[in-house]
């Protein structure tokens, strides 16, 4: 076991400062960068200030779904209810609002923040009851998320009647979609926020690192004396909150509570996180792999949009990537 | 047959002679070379001995003929027809059946199914299933191996998983058999049914290579030893004459003269007091022992007599229907992992892939991961990483983990290593009653004499062990008192110079001439 020489020499040549770089940050940088330029090349109008802006916005809200979607990939599960979790937030959020401003017209900040606080209380529910069944009742993730699916749609149609609820506070869209704090939009600023606080429990809390452990052998974790049973179950009401203020967020921007907003959001978020390279296999992960994944996936979408191609093709080619990246996971652990 | 014969037979080896010849075989890993430039050859009707410290590269040059991984430089000739890119496919097909030293069994299939597992289509058509199953039944019949063949593997002890990785690998053609630490769980008597296999496969023109710790077992199968050391092949010797102190000099480049250290017994209060008890699964029943402070208590028997679950019971992993339990003097109602380790017991499993390491994680958090609710290491429940790691890197240093880096991802350490990152967890706490299922499995002769050295230590320090162990002379030497399980009970306990390999032997199955009462055995 001879060490070898560190690599210190980064830079003597290009390809090898390249295969460094590959090395250390993955290629999905370089590859986000090269689809950037690429698709300004074909459409200069990619390159403009103000679309950087709107890919940066953009990829705020599905950096958000992403890292929730993290917590749950971390301990070997995933999150099916997610989309459906959105729509739910933003009809039963604007609904309350709605009712606050009809008791007393001119409240917006109160109903606002009912709204609000209505909105993560939902999140905050559906992420214990589907933590509960996962580590209490060891119930499969893939089961109890995808009932919890069904359930948050059926709440979703019921309380809007399957109606969009217009006529939302203008305050609302002004504050959380279209201000900035010096010169940065709202979103990305809860962005920050929310994978911040991502990374301060994935790398400094008792908490991140069980979820890590549990991932990479349950049983392990068991036997280490980890409370395995709340910290799995913590995972999925961590997602669910992060999936509420995404929700939200996301409401803002429409300006109206929408039974369909989560639509393709499940397979999305999903999608960012193991394109960014969280791997399905638990125990491995990143919050950077997640914000890699949701620039990929905006700049791929926003991209394909600026250059007319279809919705559905659209669909088709994010889902070819999605079981490349698992593949190519594969490839990766089996070359190690 | 004298050395020099055999040593003219090896200078006109023809190419018949020789089953696998390797030459010039480079290795690197990331950060390592694991071999350089080693040659490596094995004729028929063999048992060449792979021998060498944790990390030496034993199991890289097997994963090389298995086909696992290229070699990045050498050549290998086999059967005599030159080998490149081999794949585990391929090299199955020519007749190199490996049994590994991590084990690979689907843990949700069956024995039987297990034993067939991915050799359906390859080899034989689906209508040939039937005879397959036959054929496993009579592998397992065979082998003497006591099996159940619809046992499901995930709930088999560490030593009955072995024997159905070594089944499995008797189940195709063979010409050149691999094992890796094979006995390293096993008891006396699967070790001689195994050695009883290995002979017929000798005479059957089956090359064999075998790698292991134990240096009584490598002068009793072993034709010639290779010593690896480093990644680099230190020589090749004939195994029937060679002296022990001479093979562990070549291993470990020092002399190291007494294997076991004397440990002074100075048993003081009671730390465990288990009384009539018996588990939900059946596995224990009326059970009674005791260990104190400052003494070390072993437990031996078969495979399967129970000697596993009675640590697995104390530490609430196994569920107890009936009995009580008393933790330094304080009764615990209901054991849990959490809980004991907050009273100072600590368990360390048999497996330690299965159960003891997050294999993706890095080293630094393998070690804490037991700790993580002290002072030491956390504030308000966040992680203080620096005191982490520095902690680490201390215990890392102490018990000599090769490479020394707490960062690396414990999936690439070598087996040995692993196995000193799980008892790592024993230092990063103030620990009083350590249980120990196999803490040696898979460990050099130099590092088996620091394990023992350490819990010595641990004992002066004034903590009870308890040694659960199925290598005999490791309960014999270090072991103040023995005690003998069969079929879930204890049958015998033994102090002091009564304890002998023969003595425990004859109470393996349960025949212990004045078996005592359990409750004469805690007093
Ligand atoms: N997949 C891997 N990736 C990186 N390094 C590895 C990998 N496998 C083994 N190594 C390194 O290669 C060296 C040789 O390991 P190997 O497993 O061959 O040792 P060994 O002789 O079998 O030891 P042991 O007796 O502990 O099983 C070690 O330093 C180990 O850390
Ligand atoms: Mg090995």
């Amino acid at each position: 076991m001879t060490a070898l020489t560190p690599p210190e020499a980064l830079g003597r040549r290009p390809l090898k400062a390249l295969v460094q770089f590959v090395v250390l940050y993955g290629a999905l940088p370089i590859i986000i960068a090269l689809m950037y330029l690429g698709f300004g090349l074909i459409e200069p109008a990619f390159h403009s200030g103000e679309n950087a802006i709107n890919i940066l916005k953009q990829s705020s809200y599905l950096a958000i779904l992403a890292a929730g979607q993290l917590f749950a990939l971390l301990t070997r599960g995933f999150d099916l209810s997610v989309g459906q979790l959105i729509s739910l937030v933003s009809v039963a959020g604007g609904l309350v609002m709605l009712d606050v401003l009809e008791g007393s017209p001119g409240a917006v900040a109160l109903a606002v923040f009912a709204g609000i606080a209505v909105g993560l209380g939902a999140g905050l529910a559906t992420g214990v009851v589907n933590g509960v069944c996962v580590a209490v009742f060891r119930i499969n993730p893939f089961v109890v998320t995808l009932g919890m699916l069904g359930i948050c749609m059926g709440f979703a149609t019921t309380l809007s009647d399957g109606f969009p609820v217009f006529n939302l506070p203008e305050g609302l869209t002004n504050t959380l979609s279209r201000a900035d704090v010096i010169g940065i939009p709202v979103p990305v600023i809860a962005a920050l926020l929310v994978l911040g606080t991502a990374y301060v429990i994935l790398n400094h809390s008792v908490l991140g690192r069980s979820m890590y452990v549990i991932g990479s052998n349950p049983r392990a974790a068991h036997t280490a004396g980890l409370r395995s049973r709340l910290h799995l179950a913590s995972a999925y009401v961590i997602c669910s909150v992060f999936v509420a203020v995404g929700a939200l967020l996301l409401t803002a921007r429409t300006g109206s509570g929408e039974p369909n907003l989560g639509g393709g959001l499940m397979l999305q978020s999903i999608a960012a996180a193991v394109i960014g390279g969280v791997s399905l296999r638990g125990g491995e992960g990143k919050v950077i792999h997640a914000v890699y994944g949701a620039l990929f996936v905006t700049v791929l979408s926003v991209g394909m949009n600026l250059i007319r191609v279809d919705g559905t093709i659209q669909q088709i080619i994010l889902g070819i990537v999605v079981v490349a990246a698992v593949y190519l996971d594969q490839l990766r652990t089996r070359f190690r | 047959m004298s050395e020099t014969h055999r040593d003219d037979r090896a200078a006109g080896a023809g190419q018949d002679e020789l089953l696998l010849a390797m030459a010039g075989i480079t290795k690197r890993f990331p950060g390592v070379v694991a071999l350089d430039d080693v040659d490596f050859d094995v004729r028929r009707g063999e048992v060449h001995v792979l021998f060498g410290e944790n990390g030496a590269g034993k199991s890289t040059l097997i994963n090389i003929v298995a086909g696992t991984y290229p070699q990045d430089d050498g050549t290998m000739t086999f059967d005599g027809r030159r080998i490149t890119h081999l794949t585990p496919h391929q090299s199955r097909l020519a007749g190199i059946s490996p049994v590994f030293q991590e084990f690979s069994l689907a843990p949700d299939l069956t024995v039987e199914e297990n034993l067939f597992l991915g050799r359906e289509q390859a080899r034989w058509g689906v209508l040939r299933k039937g005879a397959m199953r036959t054929r496993a039944r009579e592998v397992l019949h065979d082998l003497g191996f006591d099996l159940r063949p619809g046992a499901r593997v995930g709930q088999l002890m560490r030593a009955q998983q072995q024997m159905t990785e070594i089944a499995k690998a008797l189940l195709q053609d063979l010409k050149l058999f691999i094992l890796d630490e094979p006995t390293a769980s096993l008891t006396e008597r699967e070790t001689n049914r195994l050695f009883a296999l290995i002979e017929r496969l000798k005479g059957e023109g089956v090359g064999i290579i075998y790698v292991s710790h134990r240096i009584n077992e490598i002068r009793r199968v072993g034709d010639r030893v290779t010593v690896l050391r480093d990644g680099k092949k230190i020589g090749t010797v004939q195994a029937s004459n060679v002296e022990e102190t001479k093979l562990v000099e070549m291993m470990t480049g020092r002399r190291i003269d007494a294997l076991f250290p004397d440990i002074a017994a100075m048993a003081g209060d009671a730390m465990l007091d288990v009384r009539n008890l018996s588990t939900v699964d059946g596995r224990l029943s009326d059970v009674s022992f005791e260990v104190r402070a400052g003494e070390i208590v072993g437990v031996a028997g078969l495979v399967g007599c129970g000697k596993s679950e009675l640590a697995r019971a104390v530490f609430g992993l196994d569920k107890f229907s009936v009995g009580e339990l008393d933790v330094l003097g304080e009764r615990v109602a209901h054991p849990t992992p959490t809980g004991m380790l907050k009273r100072g017991v600590c368990y360390f499993p048999s497996d330690r892939v299965a159960e003891g390491l997050a294999l993706s994680r890095p080293v630094r958090e393998n070690a804490s991961v037991a700790a993580l609710d002290l002072a030491d290491f956390t504030r308000w429940r966040f992680i203080r990483r620096r005191q982490e790691r520095t902690a680490i890197k201390r215990i890392v240093e102490e018990l000599r983990v090769r490479p020394p880096q707490i960062e690396r991802s414990v999936d690439h350490l070598s087996g040995g290593n692993r196995q000193k990152v799980m008892l790592a967890r024993g230092l990063t706490r103030d620990i009083r009653v350590f249980l120990f299922d196999e803490p040696t499995v898979g460990i050099d002769v130099g590092a088996k004499t620091e394990v023992y050295q350490f819990l010595g230590e641990l004992t002066k320090r004034g903590a009870a062990v308890l040694l659960i162990s199925s290598e005999l002379p490791e309960v014999v030497n270090l072991a103040h008192r023995v005690y003998v399980m069969h079929e879930g009970r204890i049958v015998n306990h033994l102090e002091g110079n009564e304890i002998t390999e023969e003595a425990v032997l004859a109470s393996f199955f349960g025949t212990g001439a004045d078996a005592p009462s359990a409750g004469a055995a805690a007093g």
